[in-house]
């Protein structure tokens, strides 16, 4: 039957998104940023942004990038994106940032 | 005959429509989905009050003994059909929207000022959206095998609203 091809086809497409979004990256941004033991610590790129008055939040790493959450020195919401080897601002939309 | 009305037709393709683009953007379009989305719950759930007979939660939700007496004649190959939801599908709908609306209130929750960057608020959102995709497939996998099992076009039946009508031993 048709239906059930099309119904099976949907099924796959969603066992296969689900099975995608491990860990999967958001697209905002992605760093070129090489092995991981040359990465600064997240630490320092916390300290460095709460020196300019930000309240981090949360860090993560998406597209091998750090993902940042935080308030900026206005309070206003920022989903910031800096490269694990510089910690230089990567704005979004970058493919493959250099630092 | 007619079954499903053209509400709960249009707030279902409208439903899978937004649950599907939203998984798939990002920043302010998928904030925007998952407002339509919630919106999308919240009329349809007006509408299993006040709605016609099909719509209604109070013709498809059944209670603990009608649901597990169909889910034992389900396991036996022997369920009836049903020209409205079956028991087990009625609560599925009520799982489904359920969890639309938690995703997308877990969702804005992750916009406020209060829980921006919370990491806690930020899981239970794809934990909640992950569910959303585990209990779709359950959903999809009843529709296939209902139609099968009762040689209907269920997804069919939710596009033209349009199912057999009932046979001796249905339930109507």
């Amino acid at each position: 039957m048709r239906m059930t091809g099309t119904v099976a086809g949907l099924l796959a497409a969603a066992a296969l998104a689900l099975a995608a979004s491990g860990g999967q990256a958001t697209g905002l941004a992605t760093c070129d940023s090489g092995p991981r033991e040359n990465w600064q610590p997240q630490d320092k790129l916390a300290a460095m942004l709460k020196d300019k008055g930000w309240q981090v939040r949360r860090i993560k790493e998406d597209g091998d990038c750090y993902e940042v959450y935080a308030l900026d020195e206005k309070g206003q919401r920022m989903e910031a994106y800096f490269h694990p080897r510089t910690l230089a601002p990567v704005p979004h939309g970058s493919k493959n940032h250099k630092g | 005959m007619n079954v499903w009305d053209p509400l709960v037709r249009v707030a279902h393709w409208s439903l899978v429509a937004s649950v599907v683009a939203a998984w798939f953007t990002t920043q302010a379009l998928h904030e925007w989905l998952g407002y339509a989305a919630l919106g999308i719950v919240v009329t349809r759930v007006v509408w299993g009050w006040i709605g016609p007979r099909y719509a209604r939660f109070a013709q498809f939700v059944r209670g603990p003994r009608a649901t597990f007496a169909y889910a034992r004649a389900f396991a036996a190959g022997a369920e009836p059909r049903y020209l409205g939801h079956n028991p087990l599908g009625g609560w599925m709908i009520v799982a489904l929207l359920a969890t639309v609306a938690l995703t997308c209130a877990s969702g804005w929750l992750a916009t406020t000022d209060r829980f921006w960057g919370v990491a806690w608020v930020q899981d239970t959102h794809e934990i909640l959206a992950d569910t959303l995709v585990v209990l779709a497939g359950l959903h999809l996998g009843g529709v296939i095998y209902a139609s099968l099992r009762h040689r209907e076009n269920l997804a069919r039946a939710m596009v033209t609203g349009r199912k057999l009508p009932a046979q001796p031993g249905d339930v109507a």
